[in-house]
């Protein structure tokens, strides 16, 4: 599990272009890590790449935060 | 065969100038799935001559106007073919009149299928070429959107509309490797003009510097022109299709 949360921060750090750090479970994607929607997608695609999974695009608005993003992910997972 | 195993999508398939667009991308290799309102028999008949041409065909009767019929034709055309890497945006409709006879209703449909229709199933496919990296638009445009057109004021405000969306799209989506662009034809010898007065014809024709009209033909191959290699750096832009009846 934990693994998974430090994954997905490394992918969105690397998206964002932000240090892991900065990526805290709660940060807000848009007010505070300045996201737009094309990185979201971008997100979206790298985690369905990285785990070969299939996230309905509905569930893109879902992704706000490292948590959400995490959460999502693992209804995916096996 | 310059677009085998593609996979497109053509939205109104089965006649006129979507259908010179079917049987070309069939000719060149391509599997397609493409949308009809009403033409049943025309589209099977349209569905065998294309899988004689050795491609893959699914034909899918629905109304671009419903957006949930849109993605169903996204969804299943992903599902039948493994992926999509073309999309024709060209169902449209007339309902030609002077305004002050116009209907609302006349308004109203027109827009309905030929611009809410182009972002219906864009929309719907859009989020595969982003994730994908990759992805073609050609939306049908008219000569009726650029120059204006008495009794099309729909018409004209719909096919002016797209070009607004293309040029939009392609700014918006470039970055992701996606190219979005326009064909504008003029008189097109389809369906859609056999409706105007034979007087109206003949001048047409007089005015036209290549003296004729077009064939729907002549529309497949701007926009094979578009698809190839060879238009790799256009995007956002808009080629007219009119034997120079509108040179500006």
């Amino acid at each position: 599990m934990q693994d998974i949360e430090n994954e997905i921060r490394n992918i969105i750090a690397e998206i964002v272009e932000k240090d892991p750090s900065q990526i805290t479970p709660e940060a807000k994607f848009f007010e505070d890590l300045g996201m737009d929607s094309m990185m979201a997608l971008e997100i979206l695609a790298a985690i369905e790449k990285k785990y070969k999974i299939s996230i309905p695009e509905e569930k893109l608005m879902q992704l706000t935060s490292l948590k959400d993003t995490v959460a999502v992910a693992n209804q995916y997972l096996k | 065969m310059i677009f085998k195993d593609k996979v497109a999508i053509v939205t109104g398939g089965a006649r006129g100038i979507g259908r010179a667009i079917v049987l070309m991308l069939a000719g060149e290799g391509a599997n397609i799935a493409f949308s009809y309102l009403k033409s049943v028999e025309t589209a099977e008949g349209l569905k065998n001559e294309i899988e004689k041409l050795g491609a893959k065909c699914l034909a899918l009767q629905m109304d671009v106007r419903d957006f949930e019929k849109a993605k169903e034709l996204v969804e299943k055309t992903k599902e039948v073919f493994g992926g999509l890497d073309i999309l024709i945006n060209n169902a449209g409709i007339t309902k030609d009149k002077a305004l002050m006879m116009m209907t609302k209703e006349e308004w109203q449909e027109v827009i309905d299928t030929n611009l809410n229709g182009v972002f219906n199933v864009t929309r719907n496919a859009i989020v595969t070429f982003l994730k994908q990296k990759k992805g073609d638009i050609i939306n049908i445009s008219s000569v009726s959107g650029i120059a204006g057109m008495g009794r099309q004021t729909n018409y004209a405000a719909s096919k002016a509309g797209i070009i607004g969306f293309t040029k939009s799209l392609a700014k918006e989506a470039g970055p992701y490797n996606i190219r979005v662009n326009a064909v504008a034809p003029g008189f097109i010898d389809t369906d859609m003009v056999a409706g105007l007065r034979e007087e109206h014809k003949k001048n047409l024709k007089e005015i036209i510097p290549l003296s004729r009209f077009g064939d729907a033909g002549d529309v497949a191959g701007a926009v094979r022109f578009l698809l190839s290699e060879a238009a790799n750096y256009i995007t956002g832009e808009t080629i007219v299709v009119d034997g120079g009846l509108f040179i500006r």
